[in-house]
C-alpha cells in the first residue's frame, strides 16, 4: 500500500531520516515509535510529500508521488487523509464548515456534500455539534472533527501524526476507538506516536526508529483499548503501587 | 448650529466630499492591490508555498522604500507619474494617484503581518488535503486571519485620512485643507477647531466599525 525506497530528508545539517525503506501492508495499522528527533513525524510527512525528499521514492497505492506533477500530487493527497496533534482546523470555520471544505477541495457532487458532512460527524458522533466552533470544543472533540474532515473523502490511507499526545487518557482511548472503527472500514493507517500504550493497543505492526533509521519492524499482537485510566479511584490506586514498591 | 458653520456650508460639504474621494479611492487601491501584494509578501517568505527569495526582496524593497518617503516629497516626486495617469498633478482626481500608492504599501505590509498570525499547521492541513495555492488563499488563509485584515485596513482607513490632509499642496483639497487655508490662515481658529472635531468624529466611527466587525467576525 505505501512503500519507501531509500528516502532521506536533512533540514540544514541535521539528518532526520536517512535512506528509510519501508512497506505499509493494505488494511493495517501501522505504528511508527521512537525517541523525539528520531525522526518519525518527518518519515509520516514523506508519505504524502508534506516534506519532499532530498532522494528516494515514495509509492502510494501503486502511484509514485514522487514523480507527479504538482497538479496529479494534489489529486492524489485527496485520497491521503491526514490528521495532527494540533488538530489545525480552521478556528474562524464551524464544524461543519471544516468538513466541508475537505469535499469542496476534491469537488465532491455538490448535492451529496451536504449529507456526506453530516454523515462523517455522525461517525465521529458529533452531528450535534455542527454549527460549533473549535474554540467551543474539547481536545478530543477537535481531534475527531479533524478526523471526520480527514474521512469525508473516504481515503484508502490515514496517516496520524501524534494523534493523541496532547489528550488525556479518557479522549486518548476514545480517539483510539474512532480510528478503529476506521480501520475496519478497510482504510490502511499509520500512526506515529512517543507513547508506546497507544502503539501497543491498537498496532498490528511496529516501526522502532533511532537517528533517522529504521531500527527494527515487528509484528505484535493489539492488546486493545483500556477502558478509563483516569477515575480518580485509579490515580489513587496507582500513586499508592508505585508508593509501595518505589522505595528501597 | 454655530454661526460660522452656517457660513461656510458649502464648502465644508464640499471638502468633505473631496476627503471621502480621497479616502474612497485609497481604500479600493488598498484592497485591490494592497491586499494581493500582501498576500505574494507572505507567500513568498521562506518555508512558504510559494517561497521565493527575489520576488520577496523585491517587493519588500518596494514597499519600504516606499513607506520611507515623507508623504510630502512623495506626492511632489511622483507629479510627473500623476500627469502621466491622470492629465494633470492639480485637483482632486490627481491627489489620489500619491495616496493609492501610499495605501497600497501600508495595507500591503499589515496585510503580510496577519497572514503571519495564521498558524502553519492549518496550512499544513490544507496542503494534505489536497489545495491548490488558490484553495489555500481564499479557503483557509483569509478565513483564519480575516478579523487581523480587518483590523489592519481600519488602521489604514486612518492613516489615509491623516495622509490626505495635506493634498491641499496639489489642490487636492479635502477637510485638512480647508481647516488650514480658512481656519489657520483666514485666523478662523474657531473654524478650524470645527474641522479638528469633524475628524475626531470620523476617525472615531472608524476604528468603532472596524474594531467591532473584526471582533464579530473572530471566531478564534
Amino acid at each position: 500500500m505505501i512503500k519507501l525506497h531509500n528516502v532521506s530528508k536533512s533540514f540544514s545539517q541535521f539528518q532526520a531520516v536517512c535512506s528509510v525503506s519501508l512497506s505499509i501492508h493494505k488494511g493495517e495499522i501501522h505504528g511508527i515509535i521512537g525517541a523525539s528527533g528520531a525522526g518519525k513525524s518527518t518519515l509520516l510527512r514523506l508519505m504524502n510529500l508534506l516534506e519532499s525528499p532530498d532522494s528516494g521514492k515514495v509509492e502510494i497505492n501503486g502511484q509514485t508521488l514522487t514523480s507527479l506533477p504538482g497538479k496529479d500530487l494534489r489529486q492524489a493527497r485527496k485520497s491521503i487523509g491526514m490528521i495532527f496533534q494540533h488538530f489545525n482546523l480552521v478556528a474562524n470555520k464551524t464544524v461543519f464548515e471544516n468538513v466541508m471544505v475537505s469535499l469542496k477541495l476534491a469537488n465532491y457532487p455538490k448535492n451529496k456534500r451536504k449529507g456526506r458532512v453530516m454523515e462523517c460527524l455522525q461517525f465521529v458522533g458529533l452531528e450535534s455539534f455542527k454549527d460549533k466552533y473549535p474554540a467551543q470544543l474539547s481536545g478530543g472533540q477537535k481531534q475527531r472533527v479533524a478526523i471526520a474532515r480527514a474521512l469525508a473523502n473516504s481515503p484508502q490511507v490515514l496517516l496520524c501524526d501524534e494523534p493523541t499526545s496532547s489528550l488525556d487518557p479518557n479522549t486518548t482511548a476514545e480517539i483510539l476507538s474512532v480510528l478503529k472503527d476506521i480501520n475496519r472500514l478497510g482504510v490502511t493507517i499509520v500512526i506515529v506516536s512517543h507513547e508506546m500504550d497507544v502503539i501497543k493497543s491498537i498496532c498490528n505492526r511496529v516501526t522502532v526508529m533511532a537517528d533517522g533509521e529504521v531500527y527494527d519492524t515487528v509484528s505484535i499482537e493489539p492488546t486493545g483499548i483500556g477502558s478509563a485510566k483516569n477515575t480518580p479511584a485509579n490515580f489513587v490506586e496507582q500513586l499508592t503501587k508505585i508508593g509501595g514498591t518505589g522505595h528501597a | 448650529m454655530p454661526e460660522i458653520l452656517i457660513q461656510y456650508k458649502t464648502e465644508i460639504w464640499q471638502s468633505i466630499a473631496e476627503t471621502f474621494a480621497m479616502v474612497g479611492v485609497s481604500i479600493l487601491a488598498a484592497i485591490l492591490v494592497g491586499l494581493p501584494v500582501g498576500t505574494l509578501l507572505f507567500l513568498c517568505r521562506k518555508g512558504q508555498v510559494f517561497e521565493n527569495p527575489y520576488i520577496f526582496s523585491i517587493v519588500n524593497l518596494l514597499v519600504n522604500v516606499i513607506r520611507s518617503f515623507p508623504f510630502l516629497l512623495l506626492v511632489v516626486f511622483l507629479i510627473p507619474f500623476t500627469r502621466l495617469v491622470i492629465g494633470t498633478a492639480i485637483g482632486t482626481a490627481a491627489a489620489t494617484v500619491p495616496l493609492s500608492i501610499i495605501a497600497i504599501a501600508h495595507y500591503s505590509r499589515l496585510v503580510e503581518q496577519s497572514l503571519l498570525d495564521v498558524p502553519k499547521g492549518v496550512m499544513e492541513a490544507a496542503v494534505s488535503m489536497g489545495a491548490s495555492v488558490r484553495e489555500i488563499i481564499f479557503k483557509f488563509l483569509y478565513v483564519e486571519a480575516r478579523s487581523g485584515l480587518v483590523l489592519g485596513l481600519t488602521t489604514s482607513i486612518i492613516s489615509f485620512i491623516s495622509y490626505s490632509t495635506i493634498m491641499g499642496v496639489v489642490g487636492g483639497g479635502g477637510i485638512g485643507d480647508f481647516a488650514i487655508r480658512y481656519g489657520y490662515q483666514q485666523f478662523k481658529t474657531d473654524l478650524m477647531m470645527y474641522m479638528i472635531l469633524i475628524m475626531v468624529i470620523l476617525v472615531q466611527l472608524i476604528q468603532f466599525t472596524g474594531t467591532t466587525v473584526s471582533r464579530m467576525i473572530d471566531k478564534r
